[in-house]
């Protein structure tokens, strides 16, 4: 049996009933810790299922940022739900179960869970994992495809002995060997990006593939997913900052500074913290991570602050002006990067141009600045977001 | 039986879904309701990336071989779902911040986060438009 599916079988099992718990139980705080329980599960059916990027998204966002602001939340608001009148809601229950049945009855057309042969990976992904769109799309300012060059075969991704070694594939390997030895000084991405041959292409970009399809091939879709949660941090501010002059005079809630073991942790904890954001930043392209990952998880460690030692501290540090301009800036920079991109001659976001600026590493360059984009934007919503839930209730608020 | 184990998976999406669309139905408190939405979402995160895999893969990240080169090594699980469903968890995040900072504002007005005793409410002060 499949061993991905084993594990898998039985941490879902887990997520399952947490998810039931979720919803019967009454205690709105333990429903908070109950979505980080379930939260950290999902990690790990991602990491089972080799899915790193998610993972850390899902353990920095579920298990640490949303309980938080569910928390934050509730300080705001009662801390039960009221009991139902009855146990069960049958007209939903009857709903579920009409809609649940009706997918399952279309799951039995789905592909075999890691079937190579499905569609999924069949249409455009393999070309996409070998970063070989642009020869593909044949489009202006690019290289044409060089002699010799083959489209890649039906299955790049699953490039391996069971999906057969074929002439193409062992001789891009071939190459891939050969192209190194221009600067292999462990700096991966500083070879290559001139398309001599398509074993430099595969050689010379980002080896993250996850880092290459999220900046590159669906580079719009991220740019636009970054302004939502720009947007989203505009809203939390229009919905829950108070006037300027009640802002004025800020009252500095309970604290934990009185607690000496939170305090000291708090203090060894931080450097540890930031230092795993802006690596997981940085290495993006080379590793599980990126802007999204990194950006959440420096930002647990300002909101960790911001718990233990009070907003005001915090403000100290970073005024919400500041983390204002900042999550803007972060799109800009995403923004202006498809803007350099034009303005070198190339399309929105055609980081292949990015060479003319620093030769050989264009399109690592593009993708890393996209990345600090991103980050800088993440980080700072999410710090806003904290923030402005973290308000002290308005009371002169009441309309 | 291995036929059947091949769609366990998407089985427990659709019970994930379901369970959060019971919650967003049936339960009448608004915070309840974001995280059962919350639910729902992350059974969709699963259909995604278990579609992804592929067997005997492992993360699509390419391999440095010992000279320091970048190699392709496969197989690989699809990248492209782990892409979609990085950036959905992240918006997933500002959507429930949303939907708080929406229920502080309920909970400011109303003095509740029930749903039925907002409606009850806004039917005694005459049809809920009172804004």
């Amino acid at each position: 049996m499949n061993e991905v599916l084993l594990v898998d079988s039985v941490l879902l099992f887990l997520v399952t009933v947490c998810a039931v718990a979720i919803i019967e139980v009454r205690s709105l705080y333990a429903v908070a810790m109950l979505t980080s329980v379930y939260s950290l599960l999902m990690a790990l059916v991602w990491t089972n299922m080799h899915s790193m990027d998610v993972a850390f998204t899902e353990a920095a966002v579920g298990g640490g940022i949303s309980t938080i602001l569910l928390i934050g939340t509730l300080v705001h608001t009662r801390r039960d739900e009221k009991p139902a009148k009855k146990r069960v809601h049958v007209p939903a229950l009857l709903v579920t179960l009409l809609t649940g049945g009706a997918l399952i009855y279309g799951t039995f057309d789905m592909p075999r869970f890691g079937d190579p042969e499905a569609t999924i990976h069949h249409y455009r992904v393999p070309e996409m994992m070998s970063q070989t769109v642009a020869f593909v799309s044949e489009r202006e300012g690019k290289q044409a495809p060089p002699e010799g060059y083959e489209p890649p075969p039906r299955m790049v991704p699953t490039a391996a002995p069971p999906h057969g070694h074929d002439a193409a594939h062992g001789d891009e390997a071939e190459h891939a060997a050969e192209g190194a030895d221009h600067g292999a000084e462990g700096e991966h991405h500083e070879d290559g990006g001139h398309h001599k041959h398509p074993a430099d292409d595969f050689n010379g970009h980002v080896p993250n593939s996850v880092t290459s399809l999220l900046a590159a091939y669906r580079g719009f879709d991220t740019m636009f997913e970054t302004t939502v949660i720009f947007t989203a941090g505009m809203a939390l501010i229009l919905l829950l900052r108070r006037p300027r002059e009640e802002e004025s005079t800020p009252q500095e809630g309970a604290t934990l500074r009185g607690q000496v073991i939170l305090r000291v942790m708090t203090k060894i904890f931080i450097p540890f913290i930031l230092v795993f954001g802006f690596y997981v930043i940085t290495h993006g392209e080379i590793g599980p991570g990126g802007g999204f990952q990194g950006g959440v998880i420096l930002a647990t460690a300002f909101i960790l602050y911001a718990l233990i030692y009070g907003r005001n501290a915090l403000y100290r540090i970073i005024s919400p002006k500041t983390l204002d301009v900042l999550a803007a800036v972060g799109v800009l920079l995403y923004a202006g990067v498809g803007v350099a991109c034009l303005a070198l001659g190339g399309k929105f976001l055609d980081y292949a141009v990015l060479d003319k600026v620093s030769p050989g590493d264009g399109e690592a360059l593009g993708m890393t600045l996209v990345e600090y984009g991103v980050g800088i934007t993440v980080c700072t919503v999410m710090i806003i977001i904290f923030n402005q839930l973290a308000e002290e209730p308005a009371k002169a608020k009441a309309s | 039986m291995s036929e059947l184990l091949g769609i366990y998976n998407y089985w427990i999406y659709v019970v994930l879904m379901m369970i959060g669309f019971y919650g967003v139905i049936a339960k009448k408190n608004l915070i309840k309701q974001a995280i059962a939405l919350g639910l729902f979402q992350t059974g969709i995160f699963l259909f995604y990336i278990s579609m992804a895999v592929v067997d005997g893969g492992t993360a699509p990240i390419w391999t440095t071989i010992g000279d320091g080169s970048i190699k392709a090594l496969g197989p690989y699980d699809n990248p492209l779902p782990h892409v979609l469903i990085l950036t959905a968890i992240v918006v997933s995040v500002s959507v429930l911040a949303v939907a708080l900072a929406i229920i502080i504002n309920i909970k400011w007005k109303y003095g509740t986060i029930e749903y039925d005793e907002i409606a009850a409410m806004d039917r005694a002060s005459g049809g809920g438009d009172d804004d």
